[in-house]
């Protein structure tokens, strides 16, 4: 007898292998810092550590999630680290693994993270009682392959002509990708590509560049909009970093092709080019100029080590190259968010100028 | 300016320690002494993260720190506030480290040395990798990152030694310096040895009344890695254990009329301050431990070194899950029989402070209250001695009234005070 019923795998970082959680059977659900939950997170974890990992825990400690087969995290900063501690006390019952993480992304470390991979499939198999083949972690990888496509078709557009609904729609579509059954999905990008063409108002608002890391409530983006900002294109962990294509090559090893591949994806601020210390500064700046910003947001959760630190010196870049540049903290609540609604008036009024 | 201040420094101390030579004398004396090398601007220098292996580094003749060292050395000065100002002031954040901000300012100010190469550690923190990748931009030199992996299974060991071997060619290309294969040889017995004799020594510590007092050991545990695999390790462990020897020989207390056994989480407070000396005087409770002042990690095989060092690095405490450091926490908690847990919570310390409500919880099972201090150990400017204090008082009341009958240990022989 075949069951209806969805079994997920919570996760919380944009590094997890979405494919492997799919291919155990799996779907992998993203505890996003979203909702009402009452903040309990700071019975456990201290004030001063990243909201987003407070905001999950609160879902966590509030049972606000469907019910989770297992919980896979990474430890891709302190913060998570501290997170996989947290919820070990908070939910004792649930399934949980730490998959290291390797700050660069040499052949070393691709070699070590392509063994935490093998370890996480072991795990998964054990979790749901039937081995992983080979040939299901290769056709679940080609199909991830094709989700993340259909997103880059769209996100082309988003970024050359807009799309309905703007960025509040496309958030949206990450947060459902990350959240639902594959073939879900898949269809409901696919049925918003075959009404991309259906024109669209022109958007006057001005032209910007967003980057951070944990930015899910689409209503965050109607707040841009609503200030006079057109997103034109982002680099969000909970965004556009979500889906990326794996190179896959038949004669290789396919743990390698996948840790390699997640690992060279756009890269969160943990991840270092030790070659390019900084490297960031630049990349943001690349990625500003090619969508033909007029200015740069970043949007950060309050405590982000991995992003507070390289500020400094992607501002100082963006300076030099003449795009202004916002900083946005806020504790992933809507609350916060919004306080800000006079400081991005005021930066959308100067570029206007 | 930094390398007057080192070269003054070292003489005052050389002086001073012909008239009182103790072994935090003479632990400060080689701390300076470092800093006059790595402001010599002829010698060889890596400015690294906590888990460096610097034992390895000494080998290749590398001089080198971990960059919080900066930090400490210039809140010990009186002088690091300004310096965190000046970090603030380009965009480094308030809430961030107080020691990454303050030798992030220093370098902004060009009061830094200039390194060779710096290698950044993935533990304790990832604040850390980024003060030390911030650094290498700011300097233009060569980075290397270590990633140490949270577990100690055997694939996990592996790979960090090989990263070991990867980095030595790194610094060969770098700065020249090769491995000679009888020095590192040399540098693991140097690192054995001084690891036999700190044991005796936090052994002693363990006695009943302490030795220890005041800021006998402070930073120690966290400062020594520098000095492993030279003659200057073995001969601060030296120092230390003779003192102690003869304390408890002569029956003398660290604090006199010991009555309350503390330990004390993380880090120090490093800017001048009233608390331990309070703590002291008012209630005759000594901070015995520090959490970093053990041997948590086995002799090195001078035989296949990579791979001791690597299981060393990643069975450091603050590594991986909080199971680690908890278990660590509740041994030392035993091992010195402890009366109550002082935790200053660094602020802006997300890999410490974030698991301090864990720890507490834990310190339960064993009754061991604990008090979870506001301060960050490093900047002075937030510092609410008032409260501090006032809270200090009700706490060491609380341990009073836990602990006022209890069997003591004198010279290895129990008695209740």
């Amino acid at each position: 007898m075949v069951s209806d019923k969805v079994s997920y795998i919570g996760f919380t970082c944009s590094y997890t292998p979405l494919a492997l959680i799919e291919a155990a059977g799996y779907t992998p659900y993203r505890i996003l810092p979203v909702g009402d939950s009452p903040d309990q997170a700071g019975q456990i974890l201290h004030d001063n550590l990243c909201p987003h990992v407070k905001r999950v825990l609160d879902r966590a400690l509030s049972n606000d999630l469907p019910e989770l087969d297992g919980v896979v995290l990474l430890n891709s900063c302190d913060a998570m680290r501290r997170l996989a501690d947290a919820w070990k006390k908070a939910r004792p019952a649930d399934r949980i693994i730490l998959i290291g993480l390797p700050m660069t992304t040499d052949d070393s470390a691709v070699a070590y993270f392509e063994r935490e991979l093998s370890r996480l499939v072991d795990t998964l198999g054990q979790w749901s009682g039937r081995a992983v083949s080979i040939e299901t972690v290769r056709a679940s990888i080609k199909k991830y392959n094709q989700l993340a496509v259909l997103f880059e078709s769209v996100r082309n557009r988003f970024v050359g002509r807009g799309i309905i609904g703007g960025a509040v729609r496309l958030q949206g579509l990450y947060n459902m990708a990350v959240t639902r059954p594959f073939s879900e999905a898949y269809q409901t990008i696919k049925g918003f590509i075959d009404d991309l063409n259906s024109p669209i108002a022109e958007d006057t608002g001005i032209p910007i560049f967003l980057f951070g890391n944990v930015l899910p409530d689409p209503e965050a983006f109607g707040l841009f909009e609503s200030c006079g900002v057109r997103i034109v294109d982002e680099d969000l962990c909970t965004g556009s970093r979500s889906f990326a294509q794996i190179e896959m090559d038949g004669e290789r090893k396919i743990f390698s092709q996948l840790a390699r591949g997640l690992l060279r994806r756009p890269r969160c601020a943990r991840t270092l080019i030790p070659m390019t210390p900084g490297a960031i500064a630049g990349e943001v700046l690349s990625r500003a100029t090619a969508c033909r910003a007029r200015g740069v947001i970043a949007c950060t959760a309050k405590f982000c080590d991995p992003y507070i630190a390289r500020i400094p010196g992607v501002r100082e870049a963006l300076r030099k190259a003449g795009l202004p540049m916002l900083h946005i903290e806020g504790d992933c609540t809507m609350r916060s968010f919004g306080q800000h609604r006079t400081r991005i008036e005021a930066f959308t009024e100067m570029l206007r100028r | 300016m930094m390398k007057q201040f080192f070269d003054d420094m070292t003489a005052k101390m050389e002086a001073g320690l012909l008239e009182k030579n103790t072994a935090r004398q003479k632990f400060n004396l080689e701390v300076t002494r470092l800093g006059q090398r790595l402001y010599s601007g002829n010698q060889r220098l890596a400015l690294c993260g906590v888990c460096a292996p610097f034992d390895l580094l000494n080998a290749m003749g590398i001089n080198s720190c971990f960059v919080e060292f900066w930090g400490g050395v210039l809140a010990t000065a009186g002088i690091a506030n300004e310096f965190m100002e000046e970090a603030e002031h380009v965009g480094f954040q308030a809430e961030s480290c107080g020691w990454h901000r303050a030798v992030l300012g220093a370098a902004i100010k060009g009061m830094m040395p200039t390194p060779d190469i710096m290698i950044a550690t993935s533990s304790p923190c990832t604040g850390g990798v980024a003060a030390v990748e911030n650094l290498a931009q700011k300097f233009g030199c060569p980075l290397f990152v270590l990633t140490i992996p949270p577990d100690d299974s055997e694939r996990s060991v592996r790979y960090l030694a090989d990263q070991f071997r990867s980095m030595v060619d790194f610094i060969t290309t770098h700065t020249g310096e090769t491995l000679d294969g009888g020095k590192l040889k040399d540098a693991m017995n140097k690192t054995n040895q001084a690891r036999e004799i700190a044991l005796e020594v936090y052994s002693l510590a363990q006695s009943i009344p302490s030795p220890v007092k005041g800021r006998d050991l402070v930073s120690v545990g966290l400062t020594m890695p520098l000095f492993l695999g030279t003659e200057t390790a073995i001969e601060i462990a030296q120092a230390y254990k003779n003192e102690f020897t003869a304390r408890i020989e002569r029956g003398i207390s660290g604090v006199p009329g010991e009555r309350l056994r503390l330990i004390w989480l993380q880090e120090a407070i490093l800017f001048k301050n009233p608390l331990i000396k309070m703590l002291e005087k008012d209630y005759q409770a000594t901070v015995v431990v520090e959490e970093l002042n053990d041997i948590y990690w086995e002799p090195i095989d001078p035989g296949d070194p990579f791979m001791g060092l690597a299981r060393r690095t990643i069975a450091f405490p603050f590594n991986g899950a909080v199971e680690r450091r908890i278990k660590h926490i509740k041994k030392l908690v035993q091992a010195y029989r402890i009366d109550g847990a002082i935790n200053p919570c660094h602020w802006g310390c997300r890999q410490g402070t974030g698991s301090r409500g864990l720890i507490a919880e834990a310190l339960k099972d064993l009754n061991i209250p604990v008090i979870n201090l506001e301060v960050d150990c490093a900047d002075s400017r937030n510092f609410a001695e008032g409260q501090l204090r006032t809270r200090l008082e009700a706490f060491m009341e609380v341990l009073g009234s836990i602990s006022s009958e209890r069997p003591v240990e004198i010279g290895g022989q129990a008695c209740t005070i």
